[in-house]
């Protein structure tokens, strides 16, 4: 046993323990030392080493593809899209451009601007636009007063916006002409070629032109007209409809019992007519109003008003808007409302029966009324500032300044920037 | 074809012999990637590990698989050796690393399973009387209940008979850490190994 001074001492059993221990498990014998020998050095043999970095060198080259490969997509679509899409560069003919894009006539002939894709845009005299953006993804022009000839080559998938006056026309590649009177508050749009899409005060949703037809707005007479200007483009149309029998007046919700319906000419509806599967929505986007109109009238006005989806009544309304078949329209709105109750489209209905009243010389009051229903069943509604903006210009119209003032200074307070700010603050303007 | 000799005598060359090799020779062609360092350092220090692991673990199936991950150890850190001169301490520091590692799997493992531990293995037993194998196997049993450092310094001390200050070398800890270790150790194994009568009684007869 061994023991050193400060160490513990172990007992007998333990010190025998240690002592069998020392004895019994001694070193290995020369067999045992081969055997290890032989799987040491299987284990560090260069094949498995080899295999290890074979492993490895294959997952590294992997990796390093991979990264290749995506860095290689990234550089061929970067140079796509990049080719796709060259830098835009115009040429100002007459003119300069201003700070803030205006463009300023430098004589008394009109401004040509010419881009280097091909686009051309013309600027009568004495027109004030502007060049709001003009960059790789878009291109937005506004013309403020006047008239602009456009001729759009659609490249690049490069868009085209034109504001023209409150309107917005959204160009997918064309020819038209559009026009914006500041003092008669009227929007002229000639389409040549191709099409457009127009949004504005006018029309609840958009109005989508096509080549041959003239849009008309004029805000002051509260009139949007839609003529087939090109004769071939209008032969290729069914011919307009008659004109259906003038509808009793309407009388505002609260005191009318039913609203009338004019009598068309029955015909037979189809079942799949019946089954409300006519697609004239899709109609009325690509401006095919007249298809509109005469699909209702084939089928029977009356059946269509009585069988139709909510959605066809308010297509056939807006067709018939544009159309001025104000009787028509009227009848599909009331439809809309008295079948469709608690839909989007028969709040919509409320407030465009305001527009079609207003259209007509003794319906001012009445369209009145209908904003007056809007606004309260529709508080925070989408068309609450076109109701707020057309009640007041009536009041203004039907009852004098002094009571639209309040209706200009609540339009104020909740829209500043809407279409009917310019007309709210001439109202309160001492 | 008429077949061409060579007339210039063959010369004998005798290899060096390796054994004569120091270990930092040992340690410098391993590091070269020598193919016959490999066998020469496991022939020269495999004994040593070997030995220490057996008596350790109390297993030799056990001390070979330690052994086999020391001296791989060995292998793939060789390039980075420092002191090639000190190439025996740092195969011993290593296996001593290992072990203390295997000790404390060990003890986790024994937490998680439910069968005993093997404390003998048979390589071992079968070399003993019953008596000299109770009193092992006991001891072994008690090693088990102690830390694994505890474990190893009290190997190092009583049965590799190393001294305080080389065993805090190796095991890279201060002396009055070993010596506390060795305090904890020999005050349980003793008590532990007095509560069994009959081992004491053997150890009485085998005297």
């Amino acid at each position: 046993m061994k023991m050193t001074t400060g160490e513990p001492t172990d007992s007998p059993a333990l010190t025998k323990a240690t002592d069998l221990c020392r004895d019994h498990l001694g070193p290995p014998t020369m067999t045992e030392l081969d055997r290890g020998l032989d799987v040491f050095l299987t284990r560090i043999a260069p094949t498995k080493r080899w295999r290890t970095r074979i492993r490895w060198s294959v997952a590294s080259t992997t990796v390093a593809l991979c990264t290749l490969a995506v860095l290689l997509v990234a550089s061929v679509s970067w140079k796509r899209w990049s080719a796709k899409a060259p830098t835009l560069s115009y040429r100002i003919d007459g003119g300069s451009v201003l700070d803030g894009g205006y463009l300023r006539e430098s004589g008394h002939a009109g401004m040509n601007l010419v881009f280097n894709e091909g686009s051309r845009l013309a600027l009568t005299a004495g027109t004030r636009g502007r060049l709001q953006i003009v960059d790789r993804d878009c291109v937005h022009v506004a013309i403020e007063r006047g008239k602009g000839s456009f001729q759009i080559a659609h490249k690049n998938n490069r868009r085209w916006l034109v504001d023209v006056g409150p309107f917005l026309v959204t160009v997918t590649g064309t020819v038209f002409t559009a026009s914006w009177n500041p003092l008669s508050e009227e929007f002229d749009l000639m389409l040549r070629e191709g099409s457009v899409v127009v949004r504005g005060p006018v029309s609840a949703g958009e109005i989508a032109l096509r080549a041959g037809q003239r849009l008309v707005a004029n805000l002051a007479k509260v009139e949007t007209v839609i003529t087939e200007e090109i004769p071939e483009q209008a032969s290729t149309e069914p011919p307009p409809a008659p004109p259906a029998p003038a509808a009793p007046p309407v009388t505002p919700p609260g005191l009318q019992a039913s609203p009338s319906v004019p009598s068309p000419t029955p015909a037979a509806p189809t079942a799949a007519q019946m089954a409300g599967d006519r697609q004239w929505s899709r109609k009325l986007a690509r401006g095919q109003w007249d298809a509109i109109l005469q699909d209702a009238k084939r089928i029977g006005v009356e059946a269509t008003l009585g069988q139709a989806s909510s959605e066809d009544l308010f297509a056939l309304a807006n067709a018939a808007r544009y159309r001025h078949r104000l009787d028509l329209a009227r009848s599909a709105l009331l439809a809309e409302r008295r079948r469709f109750p608690e839909s989007r489209r028969a709040l919509e209905a409320t407030y465009l029966l305001g527009r079609v009243e207003e259209s007509q010389e003794v319906g001012t009051a009445q369209a009145i009324a209908w904003y007056d229903e809007y606004l309260t069943r529709a508080p925070s509604g989408p068309l609450v500032g076109e109701a707020l903006g057309r009640k007041m210009t009536l009041t203004d119209k039907l009852e004098g300044a002094a009571r639209a003032r309040t209706l200009a200074e609540e339009y104020l307070r909740r829209f500043p920037k809407g279409n009917y700010a310019g007309s709210a603050r001439e109202l309160l303007a001492p | 074809m008429p077949m061409i000799r060579s007339h210039v005598p063959l010369s004998l060359v005798v290899g060096q012999d390796r054994r004569n090799a120091s270990d930092g020779d040992i340690a410098r062609a391993l590091s070269a990637g020598e193919t016959w360092a490999a066998a020469e350092t496991w022939r020269r220090f495999a004994p040593m590990v070997l030995t220490l692991a057996r008596r350790t673990l109390g297993s030799h199936s056990e001390a070979e698989d330690i052994a086999q991950e020391v001296f791989h150890r060995v292998y793939r850190k060789a390039k980075n050796l420092r002191e090639p001169d000190s190439f025996r301490s740092f195969i011993y520091t290593c296996a001593l690393r290992v072990l203390q590692t295997e000790l404390h799997r060990k003890k986790m493992r024994s937490w998680l399973s439910f069968a005993p531990p093997e404390l003998l293995d048979c390589q071992v037993s079968s070399t003993l009387d019953v008596e000299s194998r109770d009193l092992l196997r006991e001891f072994y049993r008690l090693l088990e209940q102690l830390a694994p450092r505890d474990r190893i310094v009290f190997i190092l001390r009583r049965v590799e008979a190393m001294t305080v200050e080389e065993i805090a070398a190796a095991t890279e800890s201060s002396q009055s850490t070993v010596k506390r270790s060795l305090t904890r150790a020999s005050i349980l194994l003793s008590r532990g190994m007095d509560d069994k009568p009959r081992l004491a009684d053997g150890v009485r007869w085998g005297r």
